[in-house]
């Protein structure tokens, strides 16, 4: 055979060229990717990400023609070349850990790189004491062991495992502590320790050759820096607030006392003296009576408490671009659910509610601009006219007459708030949803991300 | 344990092969390709590329245990504390790969200073003194003009030396992070391999398959992989397997194929409509597998979507 082909390396040789020019003509534009192993450059060579190749339709008979199972042969070749390259790295730049198992954390002894930037967190452990005094408590950096495989995974973190017996030497450093772990030994022991398993680490480590910064949204422990709870974030009220708030809560309570029945024959209830004033939003309004959205709560459904639900928050993601502390995150980009496909059906409609009853509201997707208008700030889409009435009743004080006697103030509607100035397109707000979380569904190793928003569709009346 | 047997490391009932060999086998030989997932060392910020471990799906597995192709190792237990006399020399031989190849590199940088000895010979050291004495004076100028200096010249000559002073410490040497642990001699995998899946299921290392489902699964899987096709995962196409007609590096799927447990396993018109509508607007037939249990057989019908009109 030609020696040109028998490497795999075809960037440089012109005849494999014409091989693979032959090939795409048969292309026939599949959607599952065509990978191309053959394109991929050899080990030393600068990091290209190369692009997938062209596929054949099918094999001719007999097992595929020659030229066929020649171009399999380099295909294999190729990519086996790619999987036998090694994780080298200079000394000066490689970092240094020791995998304690009985913690399930890896400490890095020496963290060098732009990786520790978003990895890794500080924990006080008690210092070994070397003269038989009272052990101290000191600052260690550790990794998670996601952070710890998928480090040592792309050569950066060369990690050996706890053990009081063995010492490695390395020239002109300390002696590290335990025997030197491999990469298949990282898989076998990290993945199934502290609630990591083999789809999450996927998905993390996916997420990480992207460059996204993820952490975890339970922190394991305290010492874990996270971002704070969803819960938090509504500013906590004042006694007096709260006293102010209760008010008008009761006044409602004692209005709906003495109003009359609601009447399911005729929610529209016109006559007397109610049916002057009556506008589009108040006969909308009041033709509403089912009770919508998201703040109603669900029908209790009676194996809700069987078993614990596979959809729970795992990672918080932040994007390349979102400046990240590792000490302080702030309100993640991306909340992120990890299932295994196998064995997780699709999420139930209690699941998905128990997911977004802990997310933020999300503030709309900005408007497309046509054309920038100063000062112009589109309010959030809270602003519709059945909260705002109800941000009108609570911001008064309790003791108005209306509040007292309602009934004899029925027929006034509180005042709308001016009309916007420009409202959001409400298919864009509703697509978008107001909170959302992503679920990476894994497979054995094929990834899919899915994006579940909540809309909002009863703020938006179509009318 | 058989030494023509594929091995795969079982942790966490995962299976894995960090074997080259014994990936370029699977594939050519047992028509297996599993899912790369490790990170390409050379190319390690994407995703298009992967690299080892392979892992398999469960029903790869199971055929490939079945047919006597491949043993399973349960791989946390193969890996023993090393004893301390093989880590010494372990260890030894390691600090020796080093040294040799710090005087490599020692031996190469002394050859190439020799030669490109420009930055050193007389006339540049010459050239640079006269440099420094030049911005010395300037600076020693500004000062006696009486503004002051933005920066103080004299660090800045003093530095060379310090920095002259840290290759001599250790010079730079690679460090490699193994990949497969047959390498290191306290890897005994001997002790915990299972050639059989009741084996490995009594152990506790590998439990599937355990419902009817899985069982079907698993047969169907088997019954596609004997008539020589390739099979994928086939998530994103709305059933279980990708149907390939030779090696995925090279041919398209013809087949989504879904499997059903029974011949007498409910299947919903709606599901018809979705898988046909689904595998036409992919170039695919839907393969609808149902698997008997009691004859251990596989029938298979295929959807398309007529189009007539």
């Amino acid at each position: 055979m030609d020696d040109s082909l028998e490497r795999p390396s075809t960037l440089t040789s012109p005849g494999s060229a014409d091989l693979r020019d032959q090939d795409d003509e048969n292309s026939s534009g599949d959607e599952d990717g065509a990978l191309d192993w053959s394109k991929l450059p050899p080990a030393p060579g600068r990091p290209v990400i190369p692009k997938r190749g062209e596929k054949d339709f099918e094999p001719s008979v007999e097992g595929g023609s020659g030229l066929q199972l020649h171009v399999l042969d380099r295909a294999r070749a190729a990519m086996l070349e790619a999987l036998k390259a090694d994780r080298n790295t200079s000394s000066k730049s490689i970092s240094y850990g020791i995998w304690y198992p009985s913690i399930s954390r890896a400490h890095a002894t020496v963290a060098r790189g732009v990786h520790f930037g978003s990895m890794g967190h500080s924990v006080p452990r008690p210092a070994p004491s070397n003269a038989g005094e009272g052990s101290k408590i000191q600052k260690r950096l550790e990794l998670l062991p996601e952070e710890a495989l998928y480090l040592v995974e792309r050569g950066t973190l060369f990690c050996t495992r706890e053990s009081p017996t063995v010492k490695l030497n390395a020239p002109g450093m300390e002696d590290i502590e335990g025997a030197p772990m491999t990469v298949q030994q990282a898989f076998a022991e990290m993945i199934g320790s502290e609630g990591l398993t083999l789809e999450k680490y996927q998905v993390y480590a996916y997420l990480k050759r992207l460059g996204f910064s993820i952490t975890r949204t339970d922190p394991p422990t305290s010492s874990y820096p996270s971002a704070q709870p969803f819960a938090s974030v509504t500013p906590p009220t004042s006694l007096l607030q709260r006293l102010f708030s209760w008010i008008p809560s009761c006044m409602a309570r004692i209005r709906q006392l003495f109003s009359r029945r609601f009447d399911w024959w005729k929610p529209l209830r016109i006559g007397g003296f109610f049916h002057h004033n009556q506008n589009m939003n108040s006969v909308f309004k009041s033709l509403r009576f089912i009770p919508s959205g998201h703040s109603v709560a669900l029908q209790p459904s009676k194996n809700l408490a069987a078993q614990a639900s596979p959809y729970k928050i795992f990672y918080n993601l932040y994007k390349p671009s979102t400046p990240f502390r590792k000490t302080a995150p702030g309100p993640p980009d991306f909340s992120l659910v990890i299932i295994n496909a196998r064995t997780t059906p699709m999420p139930s409609l209690h699941e998905l509610a128990a997911l977004f009853d802990v997310l933020p509201e999300m503030p709309p997707p900005p408007p497309r601009q046509r054309r920038p208008l100063p000062g112009d700030k589109t309010p959030a889409p809270a602003a519709t006219p059945k909260q705002a009435n109800e941000l009108a009743t609570t911001a008064q004080p309790g003791f108005t007459l209306s509040t007292l006697f309602p009934w004899a103030f029925n027929n006034k509607e509180p005042s709308q708030p001016p009309p916007q100035v420009r409202r959001p397109n409400p298919f864009v707000v509703l697509k978008s949803g107001k909170k959302s979380v992503v679920v990476a569904a894994v497979d054995t190793g094929s990834i899919s991300f899915f994006r579940f928003g909540q809309g909002a569709f009863e703020e938006f009346p179509v009318v | 344990m058989p030494a023509d047997r594929v091995r795969l490391r079982v942790s966490n009932q995962k299976a894995y092969i960090w074997d080259i060999d014994d990936i370029a086998t699977v594939r050519a030989k047992h028509n297996i390709c599993g899912i790369l997932t490790g990170t390409l060392p050379h190319l390690s910020q994407q995703n298009v590329f992967l690299g080892i471990p392979l892992v398999l799906m469960p029903e790869e597995v199971v055929m490939l245990v079945e047919k006597e192709l491949a043993v399973i190792i349960d791989d946390p237990r193969a890996h023993h504390h090393p004893s301390a006399d093989s880590f010494q020399r372990y260890n030894d031989e390691r600090i020796e790969s080093i040294n040799l190849q710090i005087s490599l590199t020692g031996a190469k940088e002394v050859q190439e200073s020799t030669h490109a000895g420009r930055a050193m010979s007389d006339e540049a050291q010459r050239k640079r003194k006269a440099r420094e004495d030049k911005k010395r004076a300037a600076a020693l100028a500004l000062a006696a003009s009486g503004s002051e200096p933005l920066f103080d010249p004299t660090p800045a000559a003093a530095a060379p030396p310090a920095i002259a002073d840290t290759p001599a410490a250790i010079p730079a040497y690679t460090v490699t992070v193994p990949a497969s642990s047959s390498s290191l001699p306290w890897y005994a995998p001997s002790q915990s391999v299972y050639t059989t899946i009741e084996g490995a299921r009594r152990a506790g290392v590998w439990v599937y398959p355990e419902t009817p489902h899985e069982r079907a699964k698993c047969g169907v899987f088997r019954g596609l992989c004997e008539s020589g096709y390739f099979m994928g995962g086939g998530i994103r196409f709305g059933g279980d397997y990708l149907v390939y007609p030779g090696d995925p590096l090279r041919y398209h799927s013809h087949f989504v194929a879904s499997v059903h447990d029974s011949p007498t396993s409910i299947l919903r018109p709606m599901e018809i409509v979705a898988h046909g509508r689904l595998g036409t607007a992919t170039k695919k037939a839907h393969l609808l597998c149902g698997w008997d249990e009691a004859k251990k057989e596989v029938a298979y019908f295929s959807i398309e979507w007529a189009g007539f009109g």
